[in-house]
């Protein structure tokens, strides 16, 4: 066994120390007991390095059409159809993987390159906690270990499990100290709740717009607090005695999360939790697992461009392609030359060339965390036939590294108006509606098989279904059967399936926030019939254990 | 003997345990986070019984009870993947699905000086490694109790 190395996870923005040790065969987790982020403790995420170095699906060689390249072929191919197509017709594109220093390169490149078509293809809505509202200050550790008023929006405690032991550490230290949820599911983060306020789906924004005007009305000022409450499926006594409680005296923070396919103005449920935070006069963090910032130009424009065939040539760089980001393959089929990078094989197969590239686990790197910047050091050595990002950067130009755009910060009076356009908008209408769910990354070879759909009771029974009988959910873009899975946590006429695998995130069609046009997973309406599969009982269902 | 303890005031239910577990044995993980009903979900791990079933069930003497540690014990090499351990055990927390043609059964990290994986990688604290005797300290609700919207009362 060597000694164990030891890094910055980068899993996520939590910022957690830890470290893999080698016994000559295959990597184990380590973890430090001195880090003073997280003790040594780490997520599910952060506990499937090991998982990620050693798995037997990772990409070794490159692969051109589905079949097996060689590094010489795959250079070739690229500076040649570099050198076919015109400036404009290049466009870049970064997700899930990519490191700040990485990012800061890429900008580097389109200037060079001369093209203005750079864009952050992380369409999940927690990419919009980079939309920040002017005059909040981010939430230190210290600011949690000291809180005596929390507000959690969204499930928090599924987001950054590492961040959560100080949230309830805070909780528990005085019987005085109060911590407020507002969720459209009742999570298990609701369960630790004093107060919890459980909205419509995508109605968050709402919700906490009436709750800032019922703490501050000189600051916002418009806000139709009867009207959003209403909106929001909750009353006005819950949302005044939750205000009582976050008041500005009280030192405490806000906390937000967003979950793929349960928001539908990602932006505006970033800026309204900043918005609470600012009239509370408390600090604020958006806790989500990449920190990508937002390039130049708008993904959603990029994305007509390469739909309406102005696109010839696409360079994607992320580490999963296409795993995270499947829905998008009908678009990047309309590029003449797609060049990806990815640390596994992708599944389904790619037309084009992909590249495999050192997992960020295996190079040293810059990046962010909610608590400041880190530097990382790599885990392991990179695997044989892999490349490191910066080598394949060069063959399209020498691109140093140049600052990311900044977003400007919004002002009150843009989110007081993005508020009253979201509450005019008609909610998604429909007899069910389909919502998602984070679960536990890193399980079974790399994800749950996410084959259950969580519904409650009487909707089940609505349904003619019980536990373990199976439901067909048909969505405008596919269908898939999945076995029932009772929770009253669920609320009516709603049913909610992970959002890792591609078979559920097919269901969910990409949508346009209409607050800023920007493509997002939303809730989907759908129709759902029970199948004439028999239950399985428990009992005989190797997968589920009672 | 130290046994692992859950304090479930502050499990989130993250799967965290499970993972690193199943992070270590390459796919299958001793210890599952999983429905006591519909509402509760918590980590379900060996208990390491004083008169063990799993080992009195074994008919190759595989599982045995250390009597230094207390920890019941399984030797991967001599199991033939009967399955006997798993239907025998009365808290269901031997998976039935075998790994390798094995069953799978925490041995608290025996092999590991800084002992349970899964209890030093719990984000919250919620899983503990403690002696016996200090079993009265971990008791949950001792500090003031709050409902909560699962009706549960929390510390
Ligand atoms: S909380 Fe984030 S940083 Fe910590 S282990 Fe999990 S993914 Fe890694
Ligand atoms: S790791 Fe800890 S908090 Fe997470 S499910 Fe296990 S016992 Fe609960
Ligand atoms: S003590 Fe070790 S073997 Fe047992 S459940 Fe925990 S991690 Fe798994």
């Amino acid at each position: 066994m060597t000694q164990p190395t030891r890094t910055t996870c980068p899993f996520c923005l939590n910022g957690c120390t830890s470290g893999v040790e080698f016994n000559g065969v295959v990597h184990q987790m380590h973890y430090f007991a001195d880090a003073e982020v997280n003790k040594g403790r780490l997520c599910p995420r952060g506990n499937s390095a090991n998982i990620v170095i050693d798995h037997r699906e990772r990409l070794c060689r490159p692969l051109l059409d589905g079949r097996d390249s060689t590094w010489a072929e795959a250079e070739a191919l690229v500076r040649a159809w570099r050198s076919e197509v015109k400036p404009e017709e290049i466009a870049i594109v970064y997700s899930r993987g990519r490191a700040a220093d990485e990012v800061r390169r890429l900008h580097g490149l389109a200037e060079e390159l001369g093209t203005p078509n750079l864009a952050c293809g992380h369409i999940e809505p927690e990419n919009w906690f980079n939309a920040r509202l002017e005059g909040v200050r981010d939430a230190t550790l210290a600011d949690i270990e000291a809180a005596k008023s929390m507000l959690l929006v969204g499930d928090v405690f599924n987001t950054s499990p590492v961040a959560s032991w100080r949230m309830l550490d805070a909780r528990y230290s005085d019987r005085k100290n109060r911590v407020i949820v507002v969720d459209s599911v009742k999570t298990r983060q609701a369960g630790f709740a004093h107060f919890f306020l459980q909205v419509r789906p995508g109605t968050e924004p709402l919700a906490l717009m009436a709750l800032a005007a019922l703490i501050d009305p000189g600051a916002a000022h418009g806000v139709d607090v009867d009207r959003y409450t209403e909106l929001a499926g909750v009353k006005r006594q819950q949302l005044e005695a939750a205000a009582d409680m976050l008041g500005p005296a009280v030192p405490g923070f806000v906390a937000s999360a967003m979950h793929t396919g349960r928001v539908v103005h990602p932006s505006l449920h970033s800026l309204a939790s900043q918005f609470v935070a600012k009239v509370a006069a408390k600090p604020f963090t958006g806790f989500r697992e990449t920190g990508l910032p937002f390039g130049p130009t708008r993904f959603a424009d990029l994305r007509r461009a390469m739909a309406e065939g102005r696109i010839k040539l696409l360079f994607w760089t992320g580490g999963l392609f296409p795993f995270s980001y499947a829905e998008l393959l009908p678009e990047t089929a309309k590029v003449e030359h797609l060049i990806a990078t990815s640390i596994f094989s992708p599944d389904p197969p790619v037309r084009g060339l992909v590249l495999p590239m050192t997992a960020e686990l295996e190079r040293a790197s810059v990046g962010r965390s909610y608590w400041g910047e880190v530097e990382r050091s790599p885990l392991a050595a990179p695997l044989s036939g892999t490349r490191q990002f910066g080598q394949m950067v060069e063959w399209f130009g020498r691109a140093a590294e140049k600052p990311e755009t900044v977003v400007k910060p919004s002002g009150v009076d843009d989110v007081l108006a993005m508020a009253a356009r979201a509450a005019g908008i008609p909610p998604a209408t429909g007899e069910w509606l389909l919502i998602g769910e984070k679960k536990a990354i890193g399980l079974r070879g790399f994800h749950d098989p996410e084959d259950e759909v969580s519904v409650n009771r009487a909707d089940a029974a609505r349904l003619g279904a019980s536990a373990h009988s199976y439901l067909m959910i048909k969505s405008p873009t596919a269908e898939r059967e999945f076995r029932v899975h009772l929770a009253d946590a669920v609320p009516t006429g709603v049913l909610m399936i992970g959002t890792n695998v591609h078979a559920n995130r097919c269901l969910f069609p990409l949508a346009a926030d209409e607050l800023t046009g920007e493509v997002t997973v939303a809730p989907a309406p759908v129709s759902v019939e029970k199948t004439a599969r028999a239950p399985v009982a428990a009992s005989e269902n190797l997968t589920v254990w009672v | 003997m130290k046994r692992i303890v859950l304090r479930p005031d502050y499990c989130i239910g993250c799967r965290s345990c499970e993972a690193a577990c199943r992070s270590r044995f390459k796919g299958e993980a001793r210890i599952r986070h999983g429905e006591v009903t519909t509402d509760a979900l918590l980590p379900q791990g060996c208990r390491h019984c004083e008169d063990p079933l799993c080992a009195a069930a074994c008919p190759f003497q595989v599982i045995v009870k250390d009597p230094d540690t207390g920890v019941v014990r399984k030797s991967d090499f001599h199991c033939v993947g009967c399955r006997s351990c798993a239907l025998a055990c009365p808290f269901g927390v031997i998976p039935p699905l075998l790994m390798r043609h094995m069953s799978q059964k925490c041995t608290l990290c025996s092999d590991r000086p800084e002992g349970p994986r899964c209890v030093q990688t719990c984000p919250t604290g919620a899983l503990q490694f403690t002696e016996d005797d200090r079993m009265p300290e971990k008791k949950a609700g001792v500090g003031f109790a709050v409902r909560s919207v699962h009706g549960r009362r929390v510390q």
